[in-house]
Order: C-alpha cells, then sequence, then structure tokens
C-alpha cells in the first residue's frame, strides 16, 4: 500500500517535471521571438498593471472620500468584486478543466498508460487550476496593493492576503473540474440538459428582475442620497451571504488590513478547512468518474444525439446532403458574382460557421458592446448635456473599432495562413490568389459593415443623435471598417504561416502582432482626428475648413493604411510559389 | 495474450463494434484488416483502455481492462496513428519520462532506448526538441517508447504510415522478433502486404462486424478466391455488403 502510494506520488511529480520542462522551453523559445511582439506583451502586461492600480487607487480615494459612507461603500464593493470573481473563476476553472480533461492531447496519451486514473486527474486538476486562475491573481494583485495603500495596511497584510487568495482558488478550481466531470458525464441526458436551460433561464430572469434599473432623478440624488444608496446596497446584499467563499476572503482581507489579526485568522482558517476538505475529495476520489466520463465524451457522436427532434433533422439532412442549403442559395442569388467566387466564399462561410471557436469569440466581442449600447437608454438624464452625448458618441465608435480590429486581426488576418496546407487547392485553381484574396476581403468587410454599421446607429438611436451626426458617425465606421479589413487582409498575405492551422497560433507571430498594433495607433489617430474635426465639438462653431481639412486627413490616413498593405500583398500573391 | 468477448460499442444510435468475439494467444501476430469506418480504431480503443465497452469485456494478458485497468496497462504498448509526444522534449528525454512511467531503473531505460534508436536511425535526432522532428521520425520515436518496457501485448495503429521503407523493414523484423520471443502483436493496417508478409492470422471487420478470422489459406478458402490476400480482403467484404442488402430486402416492411 505504502509503496503503490509513494509510486503514485512519483508519477504524479515525474508528470509535473516533465511539463514545468515543457514550460520553461517555451518561455526560452520567446528568445526567438520577435522583439516586436514580446515588447507588446510586456507592454500591455506592465501597462496593464499600472492602469489597474491607479484607477482602483483613485477609486478607492473617492469612494472613502464621503464622510460617514466611505468606509460601507469600499466593504461592499470588496465583498461584490469577490463575489463576481468567484463566479467567474468558477465558469473559468470548469471550461479549462473540461478541455484540460476531455479534449486535451496530453490526457488520450496518457490513459493507456499505467498511470493511475487519480494521478492522471490529480495533474490535470492541478494545470487547469493554474490556466484558470493565473488572470485572477492578476486582476487582483493590483487592486489588494491599491487597496493597502489607501488603507495604509502594515507590510504583513501583502503576503498574508497573497496566501489567503492561493488557498481562495483551491475552492473554485475543485467545483469547477467537479462541474467539468458531471457535465462531460452527463451532457447527452436530455433531462440534464432540460434541468441546465431551466435553470439559466431562471438566472437570466431572476437576475433581470433583481438588477432592473430604477429611475433616479438628479433632485432625488441632490436631496435623498441616503435612501438612495440604501436601494442601491440592498440590491447587493447577497455579497454578504456568509457561507459564500468570496465572503470568507473579503473578509479576511478586509479584517487583516484593519489589523484585527484574530478575525482575520478565523476567516483564513474557515478558507483554509474548506480547501482542504473540498480539494481532498477531488484529489483523492475522482478518477473512476473522470474516467467514466472520458469514455463517455469519446464515445459520444452528439450531445443533442438523444432528442428525437435531432434524428429526424439528422436524418433529413443527410437526404438534403446533395441539395443547394441556404448559404448557397443565398450568395447564389447575387447576380454580379462569378461562380468561382461564389464557391470561395459559400466555403468561407460554411469554414467560419462549422468551427464554433472562430464565431463564439466574435459573438462574445460583439454581444458585449451591443449590451452596453443598448443599456446607455438607461443613462438617458446624465446624456442630456451635449458635450457627454458628443464624448459618448465618439468613445461608442472608438469601442466599435477597437472591437473590429480584435475581430480583424483574430480572424481576417489569418485567413490566408489558414489556406496553409491547402492552398494548391485555390492557388491552382483558374481564379488566382490575388482574386481569392479580394473575394476574402470583400467577404470579410461585407460581414464587419452589417456588424459596425448596426452598433453605430443603434449606439445614436440611443442617444437620441441628429441624423448629421448619426450620418457622420456611421460613414467613419464604414471607412474604419474597410481599412481595418484591408490592412488585416495585406498583412496576412506579406506575413504568412502556411505550416499552421491554429489561427491563435498564426495571429500570436510577428505579422499578427503588428496588425494589432497598427490597427490600434490608426484607431487612436483616426478618433482623435475626428473627433477633433468634428463640427459639433466647437460650442456650435462650424469652421468648414478645419471639419473638411479633418476628414480629409481621416481619409489619406485610412486610405494610407488600408491601401498601402493590401496593394502589397496582392503584389506578392501575383508572384506566389505554391 | 488478448482476449474480446461479446464486444460491443455504441455511439448512440450507432453499432461501431457489434459483437466482437476474439482470442489473440501469445505471440501471435494479428492484422485487423478492415475497409473505412469498419469499427478497428474502435476495437483498438478499447483494447487500450481509452473507451468502455458497451457491453462485453477486454482481458489484455489476463487482466479486464476496465476492472484491473492499471495491470492490463503495465502489460500493454499502444501506439495511435497519431501520436502524441510532448514537443519541447527532446527523443531521449522523452524515452526518460516514459521508461519511469513503466518504473523502468535508468541503466535499463537507456540500454533499451540505444538498441532501439540505433535500429531506428534515431541517434543524430536524440537531442533536438521534438518539435523540429519530421513525421516519419516523430513516428519512430512514439513506437521506441511503446517498445522500452519490453511489452507482453504491443497494439498498433496504422504503424507504417510516414516511415520510409528502410525503417519500415526494420519494424517488420523487430515486431516478428517480439513475436516470436512472446509478445502479442494486434496491429491494423490498410496496408494488405504488411498484413500478407507478417501476420500469423488476420482478422477481417465490416461495419462493426468480425466477418473473417484465419490464417491467408483459410481466408483464402472461405473466399472462395485464391490469389493475392487483396482479392481475398475484396471478396470477404463485397460477399458481406451483399448479405447485407439481401437482409434489408428481405426484412418486412413495418
Amino acid at each position: 500500500m505504502n509503496c503503490a502510494s509513494t509510486s503514485n506520488g512519483g508519477m504524479l511529480w515525474l508528470l509535473v517535471k516533465v511539463n514545468l520542462l515543457q514550460t520553461w522551453r517555451r518561455l526560452l523559445s520567446v528568445r526567438q521571438q520577435s522583439w516586436l511582439l514580446t515588447a507588446v506583451i510586456a507592454m500591455f502586461l506592465a501597462g496593464y498593471a499600472a492602469l489597474a492600480f491607479f484607477l482602483f487607487y483613485k477609486g478607492l480615494k473617492f469612494a472613502g472620500s464621503f464622510p460617514g459612507l466611505g468606509h460601507v461603500l469600499i466593504e461592499r464593493m470588496m465583498f461584490l468584486l469577490f463575489a463576481f470573481l468567484f463566479v467567474l473563476l468558477l465558469l473559468s476553472n470548469m471550461i479549462v478543466s473540461y478541455t484540460s480533461l476531455f479534449k486535451n492531447r496530453e490526457t488520450l496519451f496518457l490513459l493507456p498508460l499505467p498511470v493511475p486514473l487519480q494521478t492522471i486527474f490529480q495533474w490535470k486538476f492541478i494545470e487547469s487550476a493554474i490556466l484558470a486562475s493565473w488572470a485572477f491573481l492578476f486582476l487582483v494583485a493590483p487592486m489588494l496593493a491599491a487597496y493597502g495603500l489607501t488603507q495604509q495596511v502594515r507590510w504583513h497584510f501583502y503576503p498574508a492576503t497573497l496566501l489567503l487568495i492561493l488557498v481562495a482558488i483551491v475552492i473554485p478550481a475543485s467545483g469547477g473540474a467537479w462541474a467539468a466531470v458531471l457535465l462531460a458525464r452527463f451532457l447527452d441526458r436530455r433531462s440534464f440538459q432540460v434541468g441546465l436551460l431551466v435553470t439559466a433561464a431562471m438566472l437570466i430572469v431572476f437576475g433581470a428582475v433583481w438588477l432592473k434599473p430604477v429611475g433616479v432623478t438628479d433632485e432625488e440624488l441632490e436631496t435623498r442620497v441616503l435612501i438612495v444608496l440604501d436601494r442601491l446596497l440592498g440590491k447587493t446584499r447577497f455579497a454578504l451571504f456568509p457561507f459564500l467563499p468570496s465572503y470568507w476572503v473579503a473578509a479576511g482581507v478586509q479584517q487583516w488590513a484593519e489589523d484585527a489579526l484574530g478575525d482575520a485568522t478565523f476567516y483564513a482558517l474557515v478558507m483554509a478547512s474548506n480547501a482542504l476538505f473540498f480539494g481532498t475529495l477531488v484529489l483523492t476520489l475522482t478518477g473512476t468518474a473522470f474516467y467514466n466520463a472520458a469514455s463517455i465524451v469519446l464515445s459520444r457522436g452528439s450531445a443533442l444525439g438523444r432528442w428525437k427532434w435531432y434524428q429526424t433533422w439528422r436524418k433529413r439532412r443527410a437526404v438534403d446532403a446533395l441539395q443547394h442549403g441556404p448559404v448557397d442559395r443565398l450568395i447564389g442569388a447575387i447576380p454580379w458574382l462569378k461562380p468561382d467566387k461564389q464557391a470561395l466564399i459559400v466555403k468561407d462561410i460554411r469554414v467560419f460557421w462549422r468551427d464554433t471557436t472562430q464565431w463564439g469569440q466574435t459573438v462574445v466581442l460583439f454581444g458585449l458592446l451591443a449590451m452596453y449600447i443598448l443599456n446607455l437608454r438607461h443613462f438617458g438624464a446624465q446624456l442630456t448635456s451635449p458635450f457627454w452625448s458628443h464624448v459618448v458618441s465618439y468613445l461608442n465608435l472608438f469601442a466599435c473599432a477597437l472591437n473590429l480590429a480584435t475581430v480583424t486581426t483574430r480572424f481576417v488576418y489569418p485567413q490566408f495562413s489558414l489556406e496553409g496546407k491547402r492552398v494548391w487547392i485555390v492557388g491552382m485553381a483558374p481564379i488566382g490568389l490575388p482574386k481569392v484574396m479580394i473575394t476574402k476581403f470583400a467577404l470579410s468587410t461585407a460581414v464587419s459593415l452589417c456588424v459596425t454599421v448596426g452598433l453605430m446607429v443603434l449606439s445614436g438611436w440611443m442617444l437620441k443623435l441628429e441624423f448629421e451626426k448619426l450620418a457622420d458617425l456611421g460613414l467613419s465606421a464604414v471607412v474604419m471598417t474597410f481599412t481595418l479589413n484591408a490592412l488585416a487582409i495585406g498583412l496576412g498575405t506579406l506575413y504568412p504561416n502556411l505550416k499552421e492551422d491554429n489561427p491563435n497560433r498564426i495571429v500570436s507571430g510577428f505579422g499578427g502582432t503588428f496588425c494589432l498594433v497598427a490597427s490600434f495607433l490608426y484607431i487612436v489617430l483616426s478618433i482623435a482626428i475626428l473627433a477633433a474635426s468634428s463640427p459639433w465639438g466647437r460650442g456650435g462653431r462650424i469652421d468648414l475648413s478645419w471639419v473638411l481639412g479633418g476628414r480629409a486627413v481621416f481619409l489619406g490616413l485610412s486610405c494610407v493604411v488600408g491601401l498601402f498593405p493590401l496593394k502589397s500583398g496582392l503584389r506578392r500573391l501575383a508572384t506566389f510559389e505554391l | 495474450m488478448i482476449e474480446l468477448v461479446n464486444l460491443v460499442k455504441k455511439f448512440g444510435g450507432l453499432v461501431a463494434v457489434n459483437n466482437v468475439t476474439l482470442t489473440v494467444p501469445r505471440g501471435e501476430f494479428f492484422a485487423l484488416l478492415g475497409p473505412n469506418a469498419a469499427g478497428k480504431t474502435t476495437t483498438i480503443k478499447m483494447i487500450a483502455g481509452l473507451m468502455k465497452p458497451t457491453s462485453g469485456s477486454v482481458r489484455v494478458s489476463g487482466y479486464d481492462v476496465v476492472q484491473q485497468p492499471l495491470e492490463a496497462r503495465r502489460q500493454l504498448a499502444y501506439v495511435p496513428d497519431f501520436p502524441f509526444l510532448y514537443d519541447k522534449l527532446t527523443p531521449w528525454e522523452f524515452f526518460r519520462f516514459i521508461g519511469r512511467l513503466f518504473l523502468m531503473d535508468s541503466a535499463r531505460i537507456e540500454r533499451v532506448a540505444r538498441e532501439f534508436s540505433a535500429r531506428f536511425s534515431l541517434d543524430p535526432y536524440l537531442g533536438n526538441p521534438i518539435e523540429s522532428l519530421s513525421h516519419g521520425t516523430r513516428q519512430k520515436v512514439a513506437i521506441v517508447s511503446a517498445l522500452l518496457h519490453e511489452p507482453s501485448v504491443f497494439v498498433l495503429d496504422e504503424p507504417m504510415v510516414g516511415i520510409d521503407p528502410q525503417h519500415a523493414r526494420v519494424l517488420k523484423d523487430i515486431l516478428k522478433e517480439r513475436s516470436r520471443a512472446g509478445t502479442t502483436v494486434f496491429i491494423s493496417t490498410h496496408q494488405l502486404s504488411v498484413a500478407e508478409e507478417m501476420a500469423d492470422r488476420i482478422g477481417i471487420m465490416h461495419e462493426g462486424r468480425l466477418i473473417a478470422v484465419g490464417t491467408r489459406d483459410e481466408l483464402r478458402r472461405q473466399s472462395g478466391t485464391d490469389g493475392a490476400l487483396e482479392q481475398t480482403f475484396l471478396a470477404l467484404t463485397a460477399q458481406e455488403s451483399a448479405a447485407d442488402m439481401q437482409g434489408v430486402a428481405q426484412k418486412p416492411a413495418v
């Protein structure tokens, strides 16, 4: 027994060592990476930490400046922040654990080896917890530093809170791993799916009712601030439920900051005992459940396979497989498109649509932006001032363009590289590579235009902008959409990576980083030029030459940034050797 | 020894492996043939313990792969068609890692790894990162790592893919030597020449069922052909397809 357990521990250590060696060598290979990429990553990391610290520090100082209320507000914000971060951490652990346990080649490699199932699970649990939680540490570190500074804590606050948070991470990691195993085990059960849907619907309805915006007039804010605040705090009381792990962390951190070391130690011990209990359960009793779930995931055709309607749909689809689908019919209806270009567009749409990770990220990015824009209506009273309306409308254009830049870099830039080993298929076809890329450019621009112009119109409508202003913003969005797509397609062709199938890896090379940086600089410059030369931004005084000059500079900049790489890319393709 | 008893694997409504019973004794070289989607890889995955059977059982050297997984895996080596390797390790580091998972001591790992590396001409690559190796070389690294612990059951899925003719010969020689030394070798392949040249017995799978098992001569007799294995294989699978069609036609309408 003793011998077996030593050997299992030894195997876990062996797995940890091999993966540490792999990680170390990956880090060393950063030296071979382009300096621009390394510099950009370092700059973003340092910039985020500095900016987050600054904003937290200023925010905490501001909240603390309300006499009599500051302490209550800061305390509640801490409880709320940790509650939301814990939920995010739980979800992130669940997703990472699912991928790591059931969609990972290393797991499949280890399963036929004489490594105990529990040991495989333990290693994957550790790996997932680290992958899912490092960002949490990165998020809370500047906040805790700012909190410590504003509360003028003693030196031991920092190591003590770090230790508390490291222990706290075990609880969502255990919950996430268990949830991933359960999800894998029962995902194809109809009752499980119905239960999940009902729970999600109930949470959405409950959230919508609970967080329903309450109108507050300026007069109320002036005269009845305590009542308004009390109403607001009432909605956040759930974060004070004493059985929540986030409550123990937030309470422990605050007690430590106030030098109430006895209370702080109590919360730390509650946290440690729970982490030990759940951690031990997960690390000792999950091996068989994990193996059963892994076998089911490997054997599963489709999660919806048990539904009659799905089976009928599949059968019908199999029969209709040789017929033209809706995408064929839609693209085929465009009269000026030749069949070769139609085929290319249909292929690109299908490949994009069938790769859930591709469009899933786009939906999340633009979905969040749409939710923000839709919620602008609740700030109607605060946005009556023309100045703020002006600022917010340009900020919306800025946010929309930044989102678009992320999407073009992530999805449009790798388009040529993704043809990869298959480039000969389109390369040998009589259409020619330059036309292939022009078609890709047209498709990505057309799709992006629907989204960006739609969002700008929605934003203008929510802000109740007059037509001229809306048209100005809409046209600016159109120009930026063309430019960002041209830039991404052009650079993607100039810096192809034809060996790689994974778009994330293609994007993380020199060209992808350059594309992101160039897009970001172009957007910042464009918004600055547009806002500075806006006919509505100078207190109603319109200097036509200034306005037209600004627009001309914006158009010129867009042409240079978009057309130059696009033309260079097309020239390169004309002589590209397959 | 490998024992498959009434083995069934269902993927939803699809029966991927349908009531397969087969015993491959110690020291036998067994080749599993079949058209695409016949159920060969699913059968191999169940032998390797990657998937649990829907019903029936798999025993490796007398150990049930579901009930006694650790004991079964200690006897087994499995090389899939696209093996996973740690990209940032060198082949030598990878061999040491695998050897230690099988609780081998360093001297033995070194001795066996040196022997097989030399036979597969891997010596120039032993210190290079695996990520820099060609597909064929990676396949050779996977095969050497599987041979390290001198398994009593060796299961390979399409082992010759990507390997040059010279080293394909080396692999065939090694597999034959191992089988003569008592290792049960179970390979799935589409290369009929490999099965014809190497296998003591051949099994043919079709639509999840094991439709024929035997030596080359037994299969020839069963198919009614007397040419190469290719003709035997085509005749047997065609007969089976015809029987299936007839079965469908004779089924009373519901």
